[in-house]
């Protein structure tokens, strides 16, 4: 069945079931693959996407109730990786093996939307995702930078 | 005036500039005349047969061609780093890239025999021998490019400066770019290669570290792993294996889900339908022993998904379900370690006659239990494979890129020559992806649908129960105690199923420092297949043993740092009581704590094969906070380490953060259960991981235990095995709760 959807600003069309996942249509219809699959119950984190600007985990949320609102995925989080959560992730050497880190970002990206000064509590509620090579000390750093950042 | 060069034709180069201007530094000729020797450092020097390992290109970019595979732990960048002392080319310029498996095969493992079998490993990645490798390479090609400006400008070659892609002659103010001097370095004959530079010469090794360079696709979503490759007319594939290992497929009705949507194939993989063929792989094929399975194909993976999981299918289990449940194993392997074991690992002195002469009061004995664990890598298992009459082409997130490479080629019968591996991204290794039995999963199902790209993507409930996991594992320590309450004489024993791993009791610095010590092992026919699990053996042996040696130090009546400190004076290697001395001092160690905190230390060492100033020796200090009831948090982590030496200080940092958080995870929470000889445990919602909130804000990594010996050693894997000891000696000193077994949420933590 036929769904329109706008992502990262742009329509796209896609034909398959409406129960399909988001995290799968990204992935495999539309061949984003930003979006990560780590565990398809929504406990990992790695597949968020913002929807109408909030952090939802894609793998459960279908594509039926995706339509008619604004997605973005990381590869819209910014035109060409300017967002200061990008830099100071590159800065910081955040990732390791990076496969949580779209997930993270975008969890990241919604926090400081709603909380522009959040504090150590705010992020690790926020930011929750599984990363298993250990990147938690270096991601809760780099997002205190880029809310500096910001707020200058 | 100037060195005396050589200027030669050379068949090779002519060849390769009528690609386009490349010159290929190291590269056998594409004739059949490749010099088998390996390259080595005794060797490298006086050389003039080099190995493909660089490149450069008429542009300035330099490729650097790497075996070893990067799982984040930054292997690429470095390699560029070394490159880039030697040569100094535009950092921006360096394109590190995987060096082809097909080629080595081709070219008499002109890749894999500086490294053996652990060349295309992703560990063992930037040691010595490789710093040195890629340092003498870009060394020459540096000085090629000298020769060839020296010679267009008439001037000496020591003269010329090289610095980021740029060659300049002060004194003449001629200056060029290395793509313009291609052409006459190709054919340059260095009289003697030069030296490469001394430790007390470097500019940018151990000065900056630069970010890894894949981080900037990372960032944006563009990097691509196993999972992410998408091939032209590419179908997906999900795969479910038998639920009890080694467990064969009774009936399979493939009609029941052909008719729904994107279904395009169901197929079935039976190991004993594979034909041995007479490779060399760089370890055994029996680890890559594929399972009984069945597999649905379809145009998007969630419709495969969807009609696997409505699949009718049966199961012949086999004997692995007698093994009903986990306790039933636990006590197998705890009944093991009550007799001497069949193999003795070491015998010296007399423990017997030691412990008799000691006295009852003066025993001191301990069993310990770790458990079934899966490395649990974010990206789950999987891989893409195209296989056609006369080409196999292989897409897979490995560890081990030759293993993969070969295991393709075994399981479709395709001459190597015709099967081309490609390297991906990994969304984390941990040992996992190293045997390579998903390789064959993956290729053994493609080879079903053969003239379409097929990605094979394990469900994260896959992934989780059919593993090659951290082995269950039984350890019994027992010792005598002397006068100043240190061991005098020591009995270990380790059991677990077939392929358990021994290091780390052994060949630690306990069982060498002592004149009397019995350490046996013991196989216990279990089914459950095991694989390396980050610091295989020493994951376990190191908590046995600094559990065991926290317990001595209570007994004595001796504080436990301090005891570790008289303890491991007696070893020749200083980095152990350097280490200690560190942890204690930056800790805090020894101010009081509140009633519910404690303190634990624990000290190891990964990889010293039982001598001294060998390995990674890391001494971790846990401060904790139980509540009476029960609830455990980490207020702090202290880690010191002694890997002799250094280059990127940022690097190991990062290894010593993940690589503790790794150990504090394994330590608190996992462990899998079997019921029926099947794996219990099959998300995240059961087998959990620590977040954010778990952890204090920072692990605090010191760098003053290092001991200076001119080892650079291996920094992943020591982490792992000591935070756990410490914590659970941390939990003692809490609570006066001893923690024998992981995980430790399992243990009632209550106190009064």
């Amino acid at each position: 069945m036929a769904v329109s959807l706008s992502i990262n600003g742009e329509v796209k069309e896609v034909d398959a079931d409406p129960q399909t996942p988001l995290l799968w249509v990204l992935r495999d219809y539309l061949g984003m693959t930003g979006t990560k699959f780590g565990c398809g119950i929504a406990q990992c984190g790695a597949c968020t996407v913002h929807i109408d600007g909030a952090a939802v985990r894609s793998c459960q949320y279908p594509l039926e109730s995706a339509a008619g609102s604004e997605i973005t995925t990381i590869e819209g989080l910014s035109p060409d990786s300017t967002h200061p959560l990008q830099k100071y992730w590159v800065e910081m050497n955040v990732p390791q093996c990076g496969y949580c880190q779209s997930g993270m970002l975008m969890a990241a990206a919604a926090l400081l939307q709603e909380i522009p000064e959040p504090t150590d509590e705010d992020i690790e509620q926020y930011v929750n995702n599984i990363c298993r090579c250990g990147t938690y000390t270096r991601v809760r750093a780099a997002i205190h930078k880029a809310a500096a950042d910001m707020k200058a | 005036m100037n060195e005396i060069v050589k200027v030669s034709r050379r068949k090779f180069l002519v060849s390769s500039l009528a690609l386009g201007g490349a010159m290929v530094v190291g590269t056998q000729a594409l004739a059949a005349t490749v010099d088998g020797a390996p390259w080595d450092k005794a060797n490298a020097a006086g050389t003039t047969e080099f190995t493909p390992w660089l490149t450069i290109n008429a542009d300035g970019t330099v490729i650097v061609r790497a075996t070893a595979v990067d799982i984040g732990n930054g292997t690429l960048t470095q390699l560029a780093a070394y490159v880039y002392e030697e040569l100094s080319p535009v950092w921006e310029k360096i394109k590190p890239e995987y060096a082809s498996t097909n080629r080595d095969f081709l070219e008499n493992n002109v890749y894999s025999t500086p490294g053996g079998a652990l060349a295309y490993f992703s560990g063992r990645s930037t040691g010595p021998a490789r710093m040195d490798t890629y340092m003498q390479v870009a060394a020459s090609a540096r000085e090629r490019l000298k020769a060839a400006a020296a010679t267009r400008w008439s001037v000496p070659a020591t003269e010329i400066m090289v610095k980021d892609g740029v060659l300049t002659h002060a004194g003449s103010g001629n200056s060029a770019e290395f793509g313009e001097l291609l052409a006459d370095a190709a054919q340059i004959q260095l009289e003697q290669e030069p030296p490469i530079k001394d430790r007390s010469e470097w500019t940018f090794l151990g000065k900056k570290a630069p970010f890894k360079v894949q981080l900037p696709k990372i960032v944006n979503g563009s990097l691509i792993y196993g999972i992410d490759v998408r091939e032209p007319g590419m179908v997906y594939a999900a795969l479910r294996q038998s639920p009890v290992m080694g467990g064969k497929l009774k009936s399979v009705d493939k009609d029941a889900v052909m008719s729904m949507p994107g279904v395009l194939a169901v197929v079935t993989v039976d190991p004993g339908e594979n034909v041995p063929t007479d490779l060399k792989p760089p370890f055994p094929f029996g680890v890559s022993t594929a399972q009984h399975a069945v597999a649905v194909i379809a145009e998007h993976y969630w419709q495969a998904r969807t009609a696997l999981d409505a699949l009718p299918v049966e199961w012949d289990d086999g004997p692995g379900a007698d093994w009903k449940t986990t306790e039933q194993m636990n006590e197998a392997a705890t009944a093991a370690i009550q007799q001497a074991g069949d193999k003795v690992e070491a015998s010296t002195g007399d423990v017997e006659a030691m412990f008799a002469e000691a006295g009852e009061d003066n025993i001191i004995e301990a069993d310990y239990l770790t458990p079934y664990c899966e490395q649990a890598p974010l990206e789950p298992l999987n891989g893409t494979a195209l296989v056609t009459e006369d080409r196999v082409d292989f897409w897979h997130p490995s560890q081990h890129s030759q293993m993969a490479y070969m295991v393709a080629a075994d399981e479709t019968g395709m001459p190597p020559e015709k099967v081309f591996f490609h390297q991906t991204f990994v969304g984390g290794g941990f040992g996992r992806r190293v045997f390579s039995d998903d390789a064959r999963m993956v290729v053994a199902v493609a080879k079903k649908f053969p003239g379409r790209p097929v990605q094979v993507i394990w469900s994260r409930e896959e992934s989780t129960r059919q593993g090659r996991y951290r082995p269950l594992m039984a350890g019994k320590l027992k010792a005598s105690l002397g006068a100043d309450g240190l061991p005098t004489a020591l009995l270990g024993r380790m059991a677990g199923g077939p392929g358990f791993f021994a290091v780390g009791m052994a060949d630690t610095a306990l069982t060498n420092i002592l004149k009397n010590t019995q350490i046996e092992s013991q196989t216990v026919p279990f089914h459950i297949l095991t694989g390396p699990y980050r610091g295989p053996g020493y994951n376990s042996n190191a908590f046995f043993i600094e559990t065991f040696v926290d317990e001595c130090a209570i007994k004595a009546g001796i504080d436990p740092m301090e005891y570790r400190l008289k303890l491991y004076a007696q070893w020749p290697d200083i980095g152990w009581v350097k280490t200690l001395e560190e942890v204690k001092a930056k800790s805090g160690w020894g101010e009081t704590l509140p009633k519910g905190q404690g303190r634990g230390v624990a000290v190891a060492n990964w990889g010293m094969g039982g001598k001294p100033d060998e390995g990674t020796t890391v001494a971790t200090v846990a401060k904790v906070e139980v509540s009476q009831d029960g609830v455990l948090k980490i207020l702090q982590l202290d880690v010191a380490f002694d890997t002799g030496r250094i280059v990127n200080e940022d690097a190991v940092r990062t290894e010593l953060e993940g690589g503790t958080m790794f150990g504090l995870n394994m330590s608190l929470n996992e462990g899998l259960n079997i019921k029926d000889g099947r794996i219990v445990e099959g998300n995240f919602d059961e087998y959990p991981i620590i977040r954010m909130a778990d952890l204090p804000p920072q692990i605090n990594v010191h760098f003053g235990g290092l001991s200076d010996n001119p080892r650079f050693f291996e920094i992943g894997e020591p982490p792992t095995g000591v935070v756990g000891p410490a914590v659970g000696n941390a939990i003692f000193q809490a609570t006066g709760k001893r923690i024998r077994t992981m995980p430790f949420r399992l243990h009632d933590l209550s106190w009064s």
